[in-house]
């Protein structure tokens, strides 16, 4: 790759830029900064579009009453329920049971503290979605 | 670059790299006074790897990994260029920042691997939950540290007191469990030439010998293969999931473009400059071209992923590109392993 090369195709990185190894005219390699590349952004695109159609169906779900709003925190967080249960400190079985609306709904104080503070929400807004 | 002032007076130099682990491997030896190109590092460390790991899952999908195991460049460049080094996990996240907090008061920048998750500077897009992002922490700020991330951004930030800890004790695979590490003493004149010859033994043997077929250029075969039969045997949206994946492998970690092998191709020029060798630069040269295949192995998977599917460009033309690399790889590293078994430290 030479310097002129290397893609400055979109701000994809959010205004950041990424270094990239390329050839200056001598033919040596110097570090040259990039503001994105159209590749990248096709499959960094799809992963995200995922995530983000995965939680949207969750959320759904939640409001539906199918599901109980902790599935919807842990996907923001891009946790499963075996990560999510290692840092509440949970058996993950018992996070699985959580999952179910009606015993959500009876959860000890003590209980929903823990999820929030590993999900670093507060209670409040860990026994709701968004509308 | 930005320039940043030690708890000790030092003056630290902000300079951008393209991955995490080598430009902070760097950054951390030029502290010491000793003055190393993050090439150098990643050739040293033996930094350039192919594999792909079907039962190591990262977001549901296979792992294909483009370099060594994490952390491992680092301490091989340290043991190659005779550095003592501290590097400690913790069970307890308290006694984790105690202790970082407790050398960085000293005025030594320690290193730390992160979860990018929990970073909040990063760039949303970016924050995936990934625990191996390495970056440098400098000093104490009111409420929390400021931290220099070469493989990210052009100065430096603060981060967080609950950002760190969380990131640096985030749970779940590959998990950092607060791992902290710097140089102890560095050996003032280290002997480059003849860590530069172990480091690019050592590549030759991971990309060449390792006998499972899933590592080095037999990893890469492997992997065609599969790849051309996906379309098929997964159908067409889980294929495009899986193929997306190996790319962001490649190039969304910060790799310095085409899975490492620009980074690889710049060591060996540098390389050549040492030891004064025609042949290490012609390989350089040649490793530049099969970067710039990986390159167009990405751009045609890009090409695939979007037009979804009434196709000029298929799996088997993606698969045929990461084949001739495969090739092109394996005589590149013979001929390296035959070149450098000439040299004298």
């Amino acid at each position: 790759m030479k310097v002129n090369e290397v893609p400055q195709d979109i701000t994809y990185y959010e205004g950041e830029k990424r270094a990239c190894y390329a050839l200056n005219d001598e033919g040596k390699y110097v570090i040259v900064t990039s503001t994105g590349w159209s590749a990248e952004e096709v499959v960094n695109g799809l992963a995200v579009a995922e995530l983000a159609a995965n939680l949207e169906e969750t959320r759904k779900a939640v409001i539906k009453g199918l599901k109980s709003p902790l599935v919807y925190h842990m996907e923001q967080c891009q946790m499963t329920p075996e990560i999510l249960a290692k840092t509440a400190g949970m058996a993950t079985f018992r996070v699985k049971r959580h999952f179910r609306p009606e015993i959500f709904a009876k959860l000890k104080l003590s209980v929903l503290d823990s999820y929030a503070k590993a999900l670093a929400v507060t209670i409040e807004e860990l026994k709701n979605v968004p509308e | 670059m930005t320039t940043e002032t030690l708890a000790n007076g030092k003056p630290y130099i902000h300079r951008t790299s393209a991955h995490c682990e080598t430009g902070v491997t760097s950054a951390l030896f030029r502290d010491k006074g000793v003055d190393i190109s993050e090439p150098m590092i990643f050739g040293i460390g033996s930094g350039i790897f192919f594999g792909h790991l079907p039962f190591l899952k990262w977001t549901g999908l296979p792992v294909s990994t483009f370099r060594s195991l994490p952390g491992t460049v680092f301490s091989k460049a340290a043991k190659r260029l005779g550095a003592k080094v501290f590097r400690k996990r913790f069970r307890n996240p308290q006694k984790g920042m105690d202790e970082l907090r407790r050398v960085i008061r000293t005025g030594q920048i320690v290193a730390v691997t992160t979860n990018v998750y929990w970073l909040s500077y990063f760039p949303r897009r970016y924050r995936f939950n990934f625990s191996g992002h390495n970056l440098i922490v400098l000093y104490e700020t009111e409420n929390g540290f400021r931290v220099s991330d070469p493989a990210l951004l052009e100065y430096t930030v603060d981060c967080s007191t609950h950002d760190m800890e969380r990131a640096r004790f985030a749970r779940g695979p590959m998990e950092a469990r607060g791992l902290m590490y710097y140089p102890l003493s560095v050996n003032p004149n280290p002997d480059i030439r003849k860590a530069c010859i172990t480091g690019m033994l050592d590549s030759c043997k991971q990309m060449l010998k390792i006998p499972i077929p899933l590592f080095g250029v037999k990893g890469m075969r492997y992997l065609t293969k599969k790849i051309i039969k996906w379309p098929d045997k997964l159908g067409y949206v889980e294929a495009c999931r899986q193929l997306a994946h190996i790319v962001r492998f490649q190039e969304e970690m910060g790799t310095g473009g085409a899975g490492f092998r620009y980074i690889f191709a710049a060591f060996l020029q540098e390389a050549s400059e040492l030891f004064e060798s025609p042949e290490l630069n012609e390989l350089s040269n040649e490793m530049t071209a099969i970067g710039d295949i990986w390159r167009e192995f990405a751009v045609v998977s890009a090409r695939i992923i979007k037009q979804r599917g009434q196709a000029e460009e298929t799996f088997a033309k993606a698969g045929g590109l990461m084949l001739i690399c495969a090739g092109r790889e394996e005589q590149l590293f013979r001929n390296l392993d035959k070149v450098v078994r000439k040299f004298k430290p």
